[in-house]
């Protein structure tokens, strides 16, 4: 275990120097399909966030009995019994988000951020590591998919969470709220995020 | 001929006009990862489009069969232990995730082993990717739009049946297989270009990527022009609505039409 | 050399229930807790589907402001679901329709659930229509993906409130020139599709239940 890295090198590493989104290119499926606005983008943040934090915790507990041939299967099985407990806890609680993002809450299952985490810390370090671990990347999660999420609303309607910001003569983008809008600020912000990196070393 | 309209109308909405990739962003990880050379997409392309369509079936078999309230298996099941009123409400929808994910990472393995016990050729061509496919979310998301149209409906006449369940996945593959042949095509020419060093790689896939799903979204509408063509109604000119079969078009429908005939 | 064997198959055998187990045990808690799940958010979710559209009917009903008064002078409507069955030439359809009637029983109104093919996407709406039958009383949208900035624009209060008090007996013509008549629908410009096929969906539905509802009146 020594040459692990330990529980607080794990969440800082998770926010910025390995973020899931810029550096790992992992979870691209909600990153751009639901960044059309802040609200359902952070309720997706949070989501991936329990998600992530169960299935760390549950993996790292386990990681003892774990066969290699059968561990994907069990990720799996952990992952998708959390994530189905997300989704109803959404359905009953905040229904029109819910509705909002439909079908990728499901996919969470296949993100590949979470059986990534699974696999490279939770099922090798200790409970309190995978729980670091995990909030750290959810919070690098969080962070990317605001920063997408913020772009995206600004620009395509004007305001943040709903609330108008820019002035009325501000013509909506709409393109922005749109499927090529997603890729393009991504691939930009991609760009910027190798841009200061480089500039940096 | 309702049904064929209806046939027309989801392939030709999964494939260009929702494409799965550039409009539902489902499978993007294959479409930045394996979209270097043409002929290894080509091969993503058929081995997701194979893979989907079984993964379509047995969630649509699973679905109807065991899922959704009143399905024949699991009221028969329940039937031992309850009286037949309460077997028949018996909802299962709630293990739906847990049940495709492990129906597609079975049918997965089985297309695995079976294609690299008979078909060694084929396997060697593409059989590399098939282990990348569990992972990829065209594939769940094809089974959750099958089940929120055969669960999700408040008819039980309006839900899905087989056939349309598996246009939907085959031509929802031939979509993802459309979209990420075209992106490996720009990006073979992308290698001879100077781009800037930080947006090399992922990023400049990403931005290709938009213009991409800008151009699909041309798209958009044409599933309305086609309806309208291939439903039995008069096909263009006044002089058609004259003689419009008042059986088979209620008159209020086609004073819509005639309105905005004449506006266009 | 038997007892090699034999070791070697035990350890071989206990190796593979040990993996069984863990996955089956697994299985088995997350199965429980899923039904508790279930069992405790089930009727919650049931609950919010069905307020969905109940929350909407007075105002599509009675119009927004009168719903408010009503529901401030701390009356309800009765709201009562039923499905309308329409024989169509090759199949049958259905249609979820909302009788609404006031405390002393005097009938509100009808909300008829509907939808068909928009522009991008399928559109969910609900219209309202006046206890005559004769008037459409209002109109909202449930679901809809049509392009933001264009399309989307059928959800907006100021185009919905177009429908309100139109003949429900004569169908709803979509108009680019702004031009008036009783039925006159004015397009959203730049989304006349989207404005066709809301247009298109009410015509269709009220004259698919719209007998149905007179002779309930008359009853």
């Amino acid at each position: 275990m020594a040459d692990q890295p330990t529980a607080l090198e794990r969440f800082v590493q998770g926010i910025l120097p390995e973020n899931p989104v810029y550096r790992q290119l992992l979870g691209m499926c909600p990153t751009l399909a639901v960044t059309n606005g802040m609200k359902p983008a952070m309720t997706m943040a949070c989501s991936v966030a329990f998600v992530l934090l169960c299935a760390n915790i549950v993996t790292s507990l386990i990681r003892g009995l774990l066969k290699p041939h059968l561990r994907i299967v069990v990720f799996t099985l952990t992952i998708a019994t959390f994530v189905t407990i997300a989704d109803r806890v959404l359905a009953a609680y905040l229904y029109q988000m819910s509705k909002t993002l439909g079908p990728y809450i499901p996919l969470i299952i296949v993100n590949c951020l979470i059986i990534c985490r699974c696999e490279v810390c939770a099922s090798k370090q200790n409970v309190f590591t995978a729980a670091s671990d995990a909030v750290g990347q959810s919070i690098g999660f969080g962070l990317a998919l605001a920063s997408i999420a913020m772009v995206r609303e600004l620009l395509g309607t004007g305001g943040l969470f709903g609330i108008a910001i820019l002035p009325t003569a501000w013509p909506d983008w709409v393109i922005m709220v749109l499927p090529p809008g997603a890729f393009i600020t991504l691939g930009l912000l991609l760009g910027c995020v190798n841009w200061l990196e480089m500039r940096r070393s | 001929m309702n049904y064929l309209i209806d046939i027309v109308l989801i392939a030709l909405s999964a494939a260009v006009i929702n494409n799965f990739v550039l409009y539902y962003f489902v499978g993007i990880c294959p479409f930045i990862g394996v979209s270097k050379k043409v002929d290894m997409a080509f091969g993503m392309g058929c081995a997701v489009t194979f893979v989907i369509c079984i993964a379509a079936f047995l969630s649509w078999s699973i679905t109807t069969m065991v899922l959704i309230p009143g399905a024949p298996v699991s009221s028969f099941f329940a039937g031992f232990f309850l009286p037949a009123e309460a077997a028949s409400k018996i909802d299962l929808t709630v293990l739906s995730y847990i049940v495709y994910i492990f129906a597609i990472s079975s049918s997965v393995q089985f297309v695995e082993m079976y294609v690299r016990k008979f078909y060694p050729s084929l396997y060697n061509s593409f059989g590399v990717f098939l282990p990348l496919i569990t992972t990829n979310c065209a594939i769940l998301f094809a089974c959750l739009t099958i089940m929120a149209n055969v669960a999700g409906v408040e008819n039980p006449q309006d839900a899905w049946d087989l056939g349309r369940s598996i246009v939907l996945a085959l031509f929802g593959g031939i979509g993802f297989t459309i979209a990420i042949v075209i992106m490996s095509g720009i990006r073979e020419e992308i290698e001879l270009c100077d781009i800037p060093k930080p947006f090399q790689g992922a990023a400049i896939t990403m931005i290709i990527g938009g213009i991409l799903a800008l151009a699909f979204m041309g798209f958009t509408g044409v599933d309305s022009g086609v309806r309208k063509a291939i439903t039995p109604a008069p096909a263009e000119g006044t002089a058609a609505v004259m003689t419009l079969d008042h059986d088979h078009v209620h008159p209020w429908d086609a004073r819509v039409i005639v309105k905005e005939m004449r506006l266009s | 050399m038997d007892d090699t064997t034999s070791e070697k198959r035990e350890r071989f055998q206990n190796n593979n229930l040990l993996q069984a187990w863990l996955v089956l045990t697994l299985a088995f808690i997350f199965g429980i807790s899923l039904a508790g799940v279930q069992a405790a958010l089930g009727p919650k979710i049931e609950a919010n589907k069905i307020k969905e559209t109940m929350e909407k009917v007075p105002e599509v009903v009675l119009g927004l402001e009168a719903a408010q008064k009503l529901s401030e002078s701390g009356e309800a409507l009765n709201i009562q679901s039923r499905i309308i069955e329409v024989d169509k030439k090759d199949k049958k359809k259905f249609y979820t329709v909302y009788e609404a009637r006031f405390q002393d029983n005097a009938l509100a109104g009808w909300v008829a659930k509907a939808g068909g093919q928009g522009y991008a996407d399928k559109i969910e709406l609900l219209v309202g229509i006046d206890a005559q039958a004769e008037n459409i009383t209002g109109l909202f949208i449930l679901d809809q993906k049509e392009t933001p900035g264009l399309g989307n624009k059928i959800s907006d209060t100021a185009w919905r409130n177009q429908f309100v008090d139109k003949p429900a007996t004569s169908p709803l013509v979509v108009v680019k020139d702004k031009s008036q008549g009783p039925s006159n629908i004015d397009a959203i410009s730049g989304a006349t599709i989207s404005s066709v096929a809301v247009c298109g969906i009410i015509n269709q539905t009220v004259s698919d239940i719209g007998p149905t509802l007179t002779s309930t009146k008359k009853e």
